[in-house]
């Protein structure tokens, strides 16, 4: 139990927090000209604000534009467009997954360092700050980066897009699995190096497996960002849901963009719905 | 305890439909779109395609050092020279532009968390003897905390970048798209995350309270508030990373964080600075990661 003056103490450090946390707030503000009376839009922009979010309540249920004879439904166009978007996602979760579990391995303290002696805890060491810099790069750049130099690079290409996805991917669940591996009890490790169990076996079959299930479930959390980064990246050109909504926002059909905005929401919702109910079973 | 055997401790370990399921989905799935063959490029290993890389790499040089031997002046003028024209500049509206979004998600997100509660948010809460309600309160209720959950759910289902690509067509060309794009999203992500937090605390002090006669914002102003607050905290800080990592690219939009610059040389084909501005994006989010680190560990400690 913490005594009473100590308590006092903790409360005034929290305070120093908080008092941080407003002040930033109030800089933040200030440096960017946040006046809420820039919130309130002219005359012709009310009318345009109105419009659109009134159409969140009545979406259509056909284009609002001409179309030529034979184009899909709305309805199977917006399907279509989520369906790429979950194809993007599966792709990129497969690489990430590939990418993440191999460099987990390689950034992994228990693997590389802990359970090794002499010249190959040197060698392990090495590799693990190599492992350790090259993930931390991986995620520090957002995806969306990462395609803007696939573009420029190899042009609009369906594979540069599902690399650029799949990299930030790969480089967060790396290193969320060499932490849940890490973190998981000695106690099993112990008695395998006590009989005499070499690093590998025991990261193989004692620590990994007993970390497995965080893993899984933290894998499928990461499929729903997955969805999102792969919706947005149809504002870059390809045919994922963000390609439909930039484009019928564009043109003024705010009723095409609520579809797809909703079709997004299921999406994403029946994701998260899905991982939550694996979450709950595997904890 | 019975000793058992290994084929019985085999078949006898756990196994779950749903998971083994999803497992086996997710798999089918990802081996399907990748054996379509739809993501495999035949261009990608091309003689054209290849030079069209090497000169890419090579460009992505500084542009003084692309025809010179490597000299470090040579390099840190360079930078300098963009660090002084647009580099200081991206980065203070990038943090202040995290700064203001995690500060309206963290009010917004708390406040909406408070009827996603399912155990604040009922006829009655906190009480040990309920006397009956009436159905229809009982109903109102779970309809309250159901359509703030939808509501949460929809927020943060539109990621920052939809939110800000349309505010700002509706806004206008302020950084308000920006921050409330950012807001927006969080506010779904904190809310949801605080709500658990609220359902997960002991009843015993919120039962003391409701015995004393508070209502139920007296309970949350002075009980759920301290009680939640360092797990609060830590989100907030958790989700403030995520702000500045996103802060960077809604640049690209059109606000002037450093996305703009990313894009504007991208437009002006100047590569070796494209390349350093995002280099500086990973920097920023790196130090965003190791302050939040820093305060969430202070946090940790302070409670």
């Amino acid at each position: 139990m913490a005594g009473l003056a100590e308590a006092t103490a903790s409360s005034g450090q929290r305070r120093w927090i908080l008092i941080a946390i407003v002040a930033s707030g109030i800089w933040a503000s200030i440096t960017l000209d946040l006046y809420p009376a820039l919130l309130v839009p002219g005359q012709g922009g009310l009318a345009v604000v109105t419009e659109f979010f009134s159409y969140a309540l009545s979406p259509v249920t056909t284009y609002q534009s001409k179309v030529p004879e034979g184009t899909k439904p709305l309805a199977a166009q917006a399907l279509l467009a989520a369906w790429h978007t979950v194809k993007f996602a599966a792709a990129a979760m497969g690489l990430s997954l590939v990418g993440g579990i191999s460099l987990g391995f390689l950034s992994s303290y228990s693997l590389m360092i802990e359970t090794r002696r002499g010249i190959t805890r040197v060698i392990g060491g090495t590799i693990y700050a190599i492992a350790r810099l090259t993930i931390t790069l991986m995620r520090s750049i957002h995806e969306l980066l990462w395609a803007v130099l696939f573009l420029a690079a190899f042009g609009i290409s369906q594979l540069g897009a599902v690399i650029a996805l799949a990299l930030p991917c790969a480089g967060i669940l790396a290193k969320i699995f060499s932490e849940l591996i890490d973190e998981t009890p000695r106690h099993a490790a112990h008695a395998a190096e006590a009989a005499g169990a070499s690093p590998i076996q025991i990261y193989c079959f004692i620590l990994a497996p007993q970390a497995l299930p965080n893993i899984l479930a933290y894998s499928f959390y990461r499929f729903e960002c997955a969805l999102r980064s792969s919706a947005v990246l149809g504002f870059f050109g390809y045919p994922t849901l963000g390609f439909y909504i930039a484009a019928s926002f564009e043109n003024l059909y705010y009723g095409e963009v609520w579809v797809y905005l909703y079709t997004l929401f299921l999406l994403v919702a029946a994701v998260d719905l899905w991982s939550g109910a694996i979450r709950k079973r595997l904890a | 305890m019975n000793a058992m055997t290994l084929p019985e401790l085999y078949r006898a370990r756990p196994r779950n439909l749903v998971v083994r399921g999803s497992l086996m989905a997710m798999l089918i799935l990802i081996a399907g779109v990748w054996l379509s063959g739809e993501f495999l490029d035949p261009q990608a290993f091309t003689d054209k395609r290849q030079e069209n890389v090497a000169r890419f790499l090579n460009e992505l040089r500084p542009n003084p050092l692309q025809s010179a031997s490597f000299d470090v002046t040579l390099a840190l003028t360079w930078a300098h020279s963009i660090m002084q024209e647009k580099g200081w500049d991206a980065l203070r509206i990038t943090l202040a532009i995290s700064f203001a979004a995690i500060t309206l998600a963290g009010i917004f997100g708390g406040l909406l968390a408070l009827p996603a509660a399912r155990n604040l948010t009922r006829s009655e809460p906190f009480v040990i003897n309920r006397t009956t309600c009436s159905r229809m309160t009982n109903l109102i209720w779970s309809i309250l905390v159901g359509a703030t959950r939808l509501l949460l759910i929809f927020l943060r289902a539109i990621p920052e970048y939809v939110w800000a690509f349309l505010l700002l067509a509706l806004l206008g060309p302020t950084a308000w798209p920006a921050v409330l794009a950012l807001a927006l999203h969080n506010t779904g992500v904190f809310g949801k995350l605080a709500a658990e937090v609220i359902e997960d605390l002991p009843a015993g002090p919120l039962r003391s309270m409701t015995g004393m006669g508070a209502s139920r914002l007296q309970v949350a102003a002075f009980t759920i508030l301290p009680l939640t607050l360092p797990r609060l905290l830590l989100f907030f800080f958790y989700r403030w990373e995520t702000c500045v990592r996103e802060a960077t690219v809604l640049g690209m939009l059109g606000i002037v964080s450093l996305g703009f610059w990313i894009q504007d040389a991208r437009a002006r084909n100047f590569y070796d600075e494209m390349f350093f501005l995002i280099l500086l994006g990973a920097l920023i989010v790196l130090l965003g990661e190791v302050i939040s680190t820093w305060a969430r560990w202070h946090v940790r400690r302070a409670s």
